[in-house]
Parts: C-alpha cells; structure tokens; sequence
C-alpha cells in the first residue's frame, strides 16, 4: 500500500521524460512540452509551499520570495558571474533554504506566534528583497537582467526539451519529498502540529525542529524551481519576479487540490494550468481572475478538503470519466487535444462532488489486540499497588506570579515512584498553574524543578516529556484530523522510547486497549463523547511512556458511571507501575484513589499526607467547608 | 527646507493609508475577519468616483454622497455572508482574497487595464497646490489627510463614546459572552462592515483626486497598509492613525537622504521587527499598559 505513491511517481516522471523522445513518433507538437513544463512549474511550486503551510498549518504568502531568491540567483550567478548554469540553479534552492531558515529562526522562536502574524511576516519579506533588488546594482540595480541561453547536452535539443527534463526532474523532487514526508514521522510531526501544536510539544514533538525541517524543504524546493524556471525567461526583472502571481497562485492550486494530500498541489495546479492555458486560448483572459477567485471562495466555504480527498474516494471511477471523455472527444474529433482535456478534468471534478462513493472513515467495531500477558481486571485488581521508591519529581520553593498576582508563592512537593498524589484545592488555589510548571508550558517566577534528578526548568515541554512526565488537559484537546488510533501513535513516534511509523501504529491498539478505547480505534475524536476523549487524552499520555502522569482534572463533567469507569483506569494505569499526580475537585475520587494528599489554598500548600489524616485537618475542612459558625 | 517637505508629504500620504487601514483594522480586531476585500472597495470607489465626475460633471468630492452608500451595502454585505458562514479567520483571509481578485478583474473589464485620471476640467483639484510657508503641498494630499485624520478621530469617538462602539468593543473581546449579554452582534457586525466600507469609498474618492488610476493598485497598498494595521496594533483607532504618520515620516525622510526605492526596504525592516517584539503593536491603549 505505502509504496503505491512511489509506483505512480516512477511510472509517471519515466512516462514524461520520454516524451520528448517520442515526440516525433507520436506527432506532439513542441507546444504542448512548454504548456506541459508550465504545469510541472506550478506542480513545483505548489508542492513546495504545500509542506510549510499545507502539512503545519502556517499559512505563507511569501512563496514569492523563495520563488524570487531562485530567479535571481540563477540571474546573478549564471548571467552576471558566468558560473555553470546547474551551479546557480543549486545555489537558487540553497539560498532559499537560507532565507527559509533564517526566516524560521526569527519567527518561530516567538512561542505564541499566531498564524496570521507569521502570514503577515511572510507577505512582508518579498517587499523587502524587492527592494534589495532593485537598489543593489550588482544583483540588479532596476533594470533587469537578460538570461542567456545555457549550455546543454546535445541530445536534449532543443532547448524546449531541455528544460522540459529540468521542469519534470524539479516536480519530481518535489512530489518525491512531499510523498516520504507523508509517510514518515516527519510529515505526521507536522499534522499534529497543525492541529495543535502545544499538545503536539507536550507529547514529545520538537515541534521547532520540525518546523525548520519544513520551512527549509519549501525554501529549497522553491529556490530550486525558481531558478529553473528562470532559465526558461530571456529577461527578468525584480517586478516581474517579486509580485504576488506566485503566492496567489500556489494557494489557490494547493486550496484546490487539498492541502492534506501529498498530490493535492499538484492535481490543483494542473487543474488552474490547463483552465488558465484554455481561457487565454479562447480569449476569455478577463474572465481568468473571476474565475480562480469563485474557485478559491467555493472551496474554502463548501469543500476545504479540496479534489484530491474526493478522488481518492472513487479513484477508478474518476480516472474512467477522464480518460473516457478524453477518448470520446477524441472519436468524434472535438478541439484541440488540451481542449479534450480540459473538458475531461471539469468532468471529473464535477463526478467527484457527485454525493456518495466509499467515504474514508471510522470503522467502529473494529477490534483491537489487547497487550499479551495478563489483562487486569476493570479497576486493576489482581495487580497490586506498586511500592513508593525514590523521588521522581521535586519541586523545591517554586513561585509564579501573574503581574501582581502570585498564583503559586513558594511552595515545595515531591512525587515518588509508586505513588498516587491526589492534588486538591478551591479555584484559584494554584493547582492548574502548577501542572503547566512541571509540564513546561509556563516557566515558574522563582524556585526549582527537578525530574530524576534533572532540573527542567526552561526546558522545552517536548524533552521533559522525554525525561518521563506526561500530561493530560482538563477540556480534550486531540488531534482532529487524526483517528483515535493515530492520536495515540503520534505520542509513541515521538515519546520517551521512540519508534518508528509503522511500529507506532501498530502498538497503539495496547495503549487503547488500556483505557478501554479499542473499539473505536478507526473514530475521529469529533464522532466520540466527551469521557471518551478523556479516555483518549489519558491514552495519549501514556503512549509517551511516562514516570509520571499528570491528569488535570480528567474527570471533570463525567457523569457518576462514567466516573467509575474512570477511576478504573486510573487505578489500572497506578497498578502498572507509572506515579500520577491526579488534580481533582471531586473529593471522592482523590480519597479513594491517592496515595497520598497534597492541598493547595492561595498558592501555599496547606496540608499534605495520607487522605484520610488530610481530609479531617481542620485547616482543611475550613477551607472546603468555610468556619462553623459556633467554633 | 526640503528634508521637512520631504517628511511633511510622507507624513500627509501616510494619513491617506493610515485611512484604508483603519478599515482593515477594525474588521480585523472587532469582527476577527482579515478583509483583503476592503482593498477592492477602495479601488471601486475610486472608480465609481471618476466615472460619476466624468459622465455627469459632478464634483469629484461630492461623489461619495453616492459612492459611500454603494460602498456601504457591499461591505455590508460581504460581511453578512461572513457571519452566515460563520467564516474562521484565516478562511476569511482566503476568502476576501478571492473577493479581491474578482474585484479587481471586474475593474479591469469594466474600465480597461489602462491609466485613467480625471479631466483637469472635472477635478480642479487635481493640479492646485497650497503654500504653507516655504512649504508647497498638493490639494488632493492634504485633502486627503485632512479626511482621514477626521475620519480616524471620529472612528475614536464613536467607538469611545457611543452604546453602539462600547458593544463592539465587547465584541471584538468575547463573542460568546457579549452576546450573552444581549449585543447582536450580527447586525452591529454587518453595520461595522458597512461604515468601514464606506470609509473605503472616501479614501477611494481622495485616491482619485490625486492619482491616476489603475486596477492593480491594491497590490501597491497592501504591503504599506498591512505595515500600519500590524505597527498601529490591530483593532486599535488612534494607533493606527499614529502608525501612519510615522510609516509616512520614515518613508519620507528615507526618500530624502537616500532614494524612494529604499522606502520600502526600511519600512518593511521595520514592520517584521515590530512583528518580532511588538506583535501587539506599538501603540497600547491606556487600559493594555
């Protein structure tokens, strides 16, 4: 299954890099290579900017200057400098990349930056290259550079077939990086990423590695194809180069195609290439903005998936009507072969809007394999409570203040192997703020966090995930464009233990099997309820292989079943040996659960011991209950 | 004296986009939608302005008697299919960037992708120019700042001291809750939709008075614009007004000591340095320090 997209991509960059060969044998006008190498251009392009904003979600208008940086490498090395032409081609990829990066650096060091400033950022830098441009008089200075003609192995004469190799070798990288991306942890780092990235980092995702690895792909990719592109201009000129056809375009190709699909940009700009190519043929050029702005509006309201998600739901049908029309038209001689195929393409697009066809979805029911050895009982019993061994977690003198107000003001916890410590305390107590601390998320004010012996405070939430201390949120917060299995997998791929794709999806069934999800392994968490998500949220942790488990609040809003069933596993999850620090307001739960108390009132802690000694402190007691009035 | 023209004509040309970015900004900050589209009522407007001055003889100014309303109903009505979609915020930039180009091209049919200006005889304003000590200013500039600084300062009042701008600001805050307490925010989003629609034909009116007239002109603002909306701090009246004036006083002052190219350059520079440690924007509003 995995290496089918490795088949088409090999059968169709063979199919294509023998076309020029047979051109004369199959009477091919020298045309349709140049519209065909237009299409691989955008197929290029697409696919480039799809990886960034595509695969994680952070929208870039700043294919431009990737594009740009191509262009006018190749301007500057091979035109100006007189170095080899694939010298400058490279250098093109390899100084977009650098700018990728550079970008990178600056933006995504900004821990809250939102996706629409990074979009906004993007759409900035081409007005400053533009500039740089058009005032340096060694790159350009405003007036242009003219592209001679490269030199170029004989047989590849002339130079519209030479260039056609370039422009399919080029998409074929692309589509090449694009695909093992989608089928490696990389790729599926950016999916989480794009769905949620502080979780995506709490689940042990280096979030900021992963979102350089893209940045650069794109840059590469981009520079690569840009250069390429500009062998094909006599001229180029910063205006020409740096305007915004290409960020358009790309966006509306990959909203098109599906942003989700490794081949969605492609199919999308083969799409907006031939329409585009078909309407200036036919003299509606004043029609081709109308029409590619309705295209990117409908899409984005009625079908966000875009065609590529709706092809793979009946893909033999959608490849029959296409080549069934294209032969059709053929027979009775109807237009122009491109004609023949624009009309096919609209076809089938329209034939996979069409309602029903075999959906990609949840199969419930599904059973999963539970782990080997023995399953233990609902709540755990058989197995028995683990010993209290050495310190996992010390929390020494920690404080953190919000402006002028301290949610935590010194306060001083351990957490040992073994033990279950219930946190308790009214609202606004500090519990919340807390587990953000020991998770990372939030930096404390003063004070000193060690796991096993590591002190972590600064540390990046995905490598204290790798020391063993996991969390849950208090509202769910999976993964939605992932199945629960796969929720679950991403958390192995990247946990305390790391494995590798397959490997991870094949050991997330035990993890479900643990709190009870098997059966809805194959469900997106948008069809399961929410204590169901709570389950998945608890799943999810414990795939990082955790020491210590912190569960915020995990039980809240449950009804009085589904709270059994959680204690359960809970309980199950304590007896197979991993420490959790459970915060609770249902006293309940934390008396017949904990190990051990620890109350906090006003960011002290108030009292800590055994739960029954804690529960009857009257410290305590006034503090849940307010003062008796006669005491 | 002329390092101070030079700075004085960047600070009024500042105004003038410190105006289209307000209707940006308010869209952004109050409706959470990020309007490309407001760019394309701009260029209508500017077109429908020399259309009516040239066909019918009125004056150019004059012109938004009609051009506002126009322009009021179809920002309005843009917005309101926004809320019926209930459009997110980044889809809401890939949607009125759709809006946009259809725009565009609708211009470009209608009145050919050539310059086009107004006749001397129907917009008088266009070659006049007003002393101010040794300083010399076109009409239609200082029109133009005149316009938007009133225009900012009554965007300020209305959304300091009305019901109607209280409950915005509510809005823009929390949806739910505002909601909750009785705002609709429906109608006051498609009203806000509206006035900024119409502050889109005004500044489309001074564009015209002033320049000549292309359909791409959009994509000559955008970069300037999103500079002020981000440095005035998105949603924020008076901030942008500021951010304009000093996006302009830079860009004159750069004008003057090195070239117009470099403009950009150093604007821009500035623009992703603010993105980096003022994402905020530069100017708080008192209650934010």
């Amino acid at each position: 299954m995995r290496d089918r997209g490795w088949v088409v991509l090999a059968v169709g960059a063979a199919a294509l890099l023998a076309l020029p060969f047979l051109r004369d044998q199959l009477g091919f006008p020298v045309f349709y290579l140049v519209f065909v190498s237009g299409a691989l251009f955008w197929a290029a392009q697409a696919t480039s900017w799809n990886i960034l904003s595509g695969y994680s979600g952070y929208f870039s208008f700043g294919q431009g200057a990737f594009f740009g940086v191509g262009v006018y490498s190749l301007a500057f090395f091979f035109a100006r400098r007189g170095l080899e032409w694939w010298v400058g081609v490279l250098l093109g990829g390899l100084l977009s990349m650098l700018l990728g990066l550079i970008l990178g650096t600056i933006a995504f060091r900004l821990r809250k930056l939102r996706g629409e400033i990074f979009a906004l950022l993007t759409l900035a830098i081409p007005f400053i290259l533009v500039a740089v441009v058009r005032l340096s008089r060694t790159i350009d200075g405003g007036q242009g550079v003219g592209i001679p003609v490269p030199s170029y192995p004989d047989f590849l004469r002339p130079f519209q077939h030479f260039y056609f190799v370039l422009s399919v070798l080029v998409a074929l990288l692309a589509l090449s990086l694009a695909y093992a991306m989608r089928g490696t942890r990389y790729g599926w780092a950016l999916f989480a990423i794009h769905d949620d990235e502080e979780v995506a980092e709490g689940l042990g995702v280096p979030t900021f590695r992963h979102k350089m690895i893209a940045i650069a792909v794109t840059g590469f990719l981009g520079g690569l194809s840009g250069a390429v592109f500009a062998l094909n201009l006599g001229h180029v000129s910063p205006e020409g180069t740096f305007n915004l056809r290409v960020p358009l375009f790309v966006i509306v190709m990959s909203a098109l195609g599906g942003r989700r699909h490794w081949a969605g940009p492609m199919v999308g700009a083969v799409y907006i290439h031939t329409l585009q190519n078909r309407l200036a043929a036919a003299g509606f050029e004043g029609w081709s903005l109308i029409i590619l702005g309705a295209v990117l509006i409908a899409l984005v309201l009625f079908a966000p998936d875009g065609l590529m998600s709706r092809f793979t739901r009946r893909p033999w049908t959608v490849t029959g009507v296409l080549a069934g029309v294209v032969i059709a038209m053929g027979l009775v001689d109807v237009g122009q072969p491109v004609d023949r195929l624009a009309v096919a393409m609209l076809v089938a697009a329209v034939t996979a809007f069409l309602p029903g066809g075999k959906k990609r979805r949840a199969r419930v029911g599904e059973t999963a394999t539970t782990l080997g050895g023995v399953v233990p009982g609902p709540d755990g019993e058989g197995m028995p409570l683990p010993e209290v061994g050495r310190p996992l977690v010390t929390v020494s003198e920690v404080a953190k203040s919000f402006g002028g107000v301290d949610a935590l003001a010194g306060v001083s916890v351990t957490v040992s192997e073994g033990e279950l410590v219930g946190l308790v305390g009214p609202n606004g107590s500090g519990k919340t703020t807390l587990v953000n601390l020991l998770s990372g998320a939030l930096p404390p004010t003063s004070g000193s966090i060690t796991v096993d012996g590591v002190d972590i405070v600064g540390m990046t939430p995905h490598k204290i995930t790798h020391l063993g201390l996991a969390r849950t949120y208090q509202i769910p917060r999976p993964f939605l464009t992932l199945t629960v299995s796969d929720n679950v997998a991403i958390a192995i791929m990247f946990g305390r233990d790391p494995k590798g794709l397959g490997a991870s999806r094949d050991a997330a069934d035990a993890f479900l099997a643990m709190v009870g999800l098997d059966e809805l392994a194959h469900a997106y968490p948008s069809e399961i309820n929410l204590h169901e998500r709570q389950l998945l949220e608890m799943a999810r942790a414990m795939a990082t292989g955790p020491r210590v488990l912190l569960l915020d609040e995990a039980l809240a809003g449950l009804n009085p079943v589904e709270i059994d069933n959680a204690i359960a596993v809970v309980s199950r999850i304590h007896r197979s040996g991993v420490a959790i620090v459970l915060v609770e307001h249902l006293l309940r739960v934390v008396n017949q659960l904990s190990t051990r108390m620890i109350v906090l009132n006003q960011g002290l802690l108030l009292a800590e011991g055994e739960p029954a000694k804690v529960l009857s402190d009257p410290d305590v007691v006034t503090t849940y209950l307010g003062k008796r009035p006669n005491a | 004296m002329n390092e101070l023209q030079s700075i004085v004509f960047g600070v009024l040309t500042g105004s003038f986009f410190a105006l289209i970015a307000l209707g940006i900004s308010l869209a952004w900050g109050f409706l959470k939608v990020i309007n490309l589209s407001h760019f394309g009522l701009v260029l209508i407007g500017s077109y429908l302005t020399f259309q009516l001055a040239t066909s019918t003889g009125m004056n150019p100014i004059a012109t938004v008697a009609v051009t506002a309303p126009a322009m009021f109903a179809l920002g309005a009505l843009i917005q309101w299919g926004f809320e019926r979609f209930e459009v997110s915020e980044l889809n809401s930039l890939l949607i009125s960037y759709g809006i946009l180009i259809i725009m565009i091209q609708v211009v470009q049919n209608t009145w050919s992708a050539d310059f086009q200006r107004m006749d001397p005889g129907v917009n008088p304003y266009f070659v006049q120019s007003i002393a101010i000590g040794q300083l010399r200013f076109p009409v239609p500039t200082l029109l133009a700042a005149g316009f938007a600084i009133a225009l900012v300062l009554l965007a300020h009042y209305v959304l300091e001291k009305t019901y109607a701008g209280r409950a915005l600001q509510a809005f823009g805050q929390d949806r739910q809750i505002s909601s909750a307490f009785g705002i609709d925010h429906r109608l006051l989003g498609v009203l806000l939709a509206g006035a900024t629609g119409a502050s889109g034909a005004i500044a489309g009116m001074l564009h015209a008075l002033g320049q000549t007239l292309s359909p791409d002109a959009p994509f000559e603002w955008v970069g300037r614009v999103f500079a002020i909306v981000i440095l005035g701090g998105i949603g924020n009246v008076t901030g942008t007004l500021y951010a304009g004036l000093l996006v302009g006083a830079v860009a004159g002052a750069v004008t003057f000591i090195w070239s117009a190219s470099v403009a950009p350059l150093v604007v821009f520079s500035l623009v992703v340095l603010a993105l980096i440690f003022r994402p905020q924007g530069l100017f708080l509003r008192k209650a934010e320090h």
